[in-house]
């Protein structure tokens, strides 16, 4: 607003400018002509009128430059510092729930089973806190020059199967139902670590923004030139308005559903910049506040190596 | 020992709240656990609790909302706000939304065991029997420390625990001089965390309340480098 503002008033500026120029044109002259009679005609001077103009719109632009980049040096403050606050909230989660398990361990009389369990628990929240540490360096190496995929062939189906395995813990804590679907088990040619971090995400996603004793169905099959992994959960779903922007760097949705979840609006876009770097793509689906979303992640079928 | 002493967990960490119930059981207390705002508003409408140990960022209702509605209520019991926003905006944020004190996560277990004794063990010298009546009154107003329900300035309202357990031990030695360290040792208990100045700005919330001009009080007065001092 304040920026249409000043563009408003140097274009007014400069009408009347050029109105007091014209209008006061010969007065001026007149007054010269007293001082320095050689310098003046009597005819307008246009050479003058347009230099003003020309210095005019120099300033306007450069006004308009230093908006534009004030404006972006502003967008980009709040992002970091919503970053940053985001991220030591996140961090700060497992890390407290480990400091209590540590000292519960050290201050309590604990049994042999519950100190299994207390441990399965911080092993579980130091996968989290690698998980979100992994999130935060990949963030920084998105482009594919510097993403440097390690390939190697997968099998699609047992590898889903096994990251599956791996939450376990955190679909019982949440009561998830978890529903793995596998249409085909096919060779396909992934970065596992990366894809890894990919599933991770969308499960984590899954489970975080889904009330307790939700569901998920992951379903493998194929489309065309591409193999689909669908994660369909029955979670909070979106607005269409946040369909796209949910993979931008930072961004988080907002509304009364997921306002007090904890997120560092990364783990979308890191995750569609892997899903590219293998030629694939990730998109959302949801029908609304409320009615779930279904997260698809599709990889190319590696000729000569399906099923 | 405050072996029957019950507390309310709310608390969305689902690792956390186990890890905190499991320490409070060992203490001897009983934990109930929800894991959103909106149940453990439920909750308290069905049962009575001692403390609740409360987390800021939950789900459907947060923290500060929760703190909010409670206080709007006649329910009185202390609230432990729990929470990894640490800024001193937060934490005066949580306080005056009506907890009585603040832990910031990560914390130290037996740091937050103490202050779980400790808030329990000022509540219940609250709770004792008071010589005064259990209604006080002053000028046109009144306070009643059984439910915190008191009439200031600008109509009726609810006190704080907080509030009220400052506000009992003025009243309990009107026209004399208690000083802050008093105050800060009967009301928050020793808490390294808690500055002086956290006494005077719940004295002048109190003044707020009470008093019509709360610049140049008529019942709780300053008494320069000394305390305060409250004359009916």
């Amino acid at each position: 607003m304040v920026f249409i503002g000043v563009q408003i008033a140097w274009i007014v500026l400069m009408a009347v400018w050029i109105n007091w120029y014209l209008e006061n044109n010969l007065s001026i002259q007149k007054f010269a002509q007293k001082l320095r009679p050689d310098l003046f005609t009597a005819e307008v001077e246009w050479l003058i009128l347009f230099e003003g103009c020309f210095l005019m719109l120099l300033i306007l632009s450069g006004v308009y430059v230093i908006f534009v980049y004030w404006n972006k040096q502003n967008r980009l403050n709040q992002m970091q510092s919503n970053f940053v606050s985001s991220v030591s909230h996140e961090l700060k989660s497992p890390l407290a729930s480990i400091q209590l398990y540590l000292e519960t361990l050290k201050y309590q009389d604990v049994s042999k089973e519950e100190t299994k369990d207390f441990i399965e628990i911080m092993l579980s929240d130091t996968a989290r806190l690698s998980g979100l540490i992994e999130n935060i360096l990949q963030s920084s190496k998105t482009d594919p020059k510097s993403m440097e995929l390690q390939t190697q062939k997968v099998d699609l189906g047992q590898f889903l199967s096994e990251v599956v395995k791996d939450h376990k813990r955190q679909f019982e804590e949440k009561k998830c139902e978890v529903k793995l679907q596998l249409e085909a088990s096919p060779i396909v040619t992934v970065d596992k670590k990366a894809l890894q971090i990919v599933f991770n995400n969308l499960i984590g996603n899954a489970l975080r923004y889904s009330p307790s004793g939700s569901s998920l169905k992951i379903h493998l099959h194929r489309m065309g030139r591409f193999w689909d992994v669908d994660f369909a959960d029955k979670g909070f779903g979106f607005d269409k308005k946040d369909l796209n922007r949910v993979f931008k760097k930072f961004y988080r949705v907002q509304n009364e559903d997921t306002q007090n979840i904890e997120g560092a609006g990364l783990g979308l876009f890191i995750s569609r910049e892997i899903v590219k770097n293998h030629k694939g793509r990730l998109r959302v689906m949801s029908s609304g506040r409320g009615q779930g979303s279904v997260f698809t992640v599709s990889l190319p079928v590696s000729r000569g190596l399906t099923v | 020992m405050s072996d029957s002493k019950k507390i309310l967990v709310v608390e969305d960490e689902s690792h956390l709240a186990k890890g905190l119930q499991f320490n409070l059981e060992r203490e001897g207390y009983t934990v109930s656990v929800v894991d959103n705002g909106q149940s453990a508003i439920e909750l308290l409408g069905e049962q009575a609790f001692d403390l609740m140990i409360l987390d800021i960022m939950l789900p459907k209702l947060n923290g500060i909302e929760v703190a909010r509605r409670v206080r709007n209520t006649d329910l009185r019991f202390p609230i432990l706000m729990l929470s990894a926003k640490s800024s001193d905006e937060d934490r005066e944020l949580g306080l005056e939304a009506g907890a009585d004190d603040y832990l910031t996560k990560p914390f130290h277990l037996p740091e937050l065991l103490l202050r779980v004794k400790g808030i329990l063990r000022r509540w219940e010298w609250y709770k004792e029997p008071v010589h005064d009546q259990e209604v006080f009154h002053f000028g046109d107003m009144w306070i009643n420390f059984v439910n915190g329900r008191a009439k200031g300035e600008s109509g009726e309202f609810y006190l704080t625990t907080k509030e009220a357990l400052l506000m009992r031990l003025l009243v309990s030695k009107k026209n004399k001089i208690v000083s802050r360290d008093e105050l800060l040792e009967k009301v928050w208990g020793y808490d390294p965390q808690t500055e002086t100045r956290t006494v005077d700005n719940f004295v002048a919330r109190l003044r707020k309340y009470f008093e019509k001009k709360p610049q140049s009080p008529r019942y709780i007065i300053t008494h320069r480098e000394k305390g305060y001092e409250f004359k009916p």
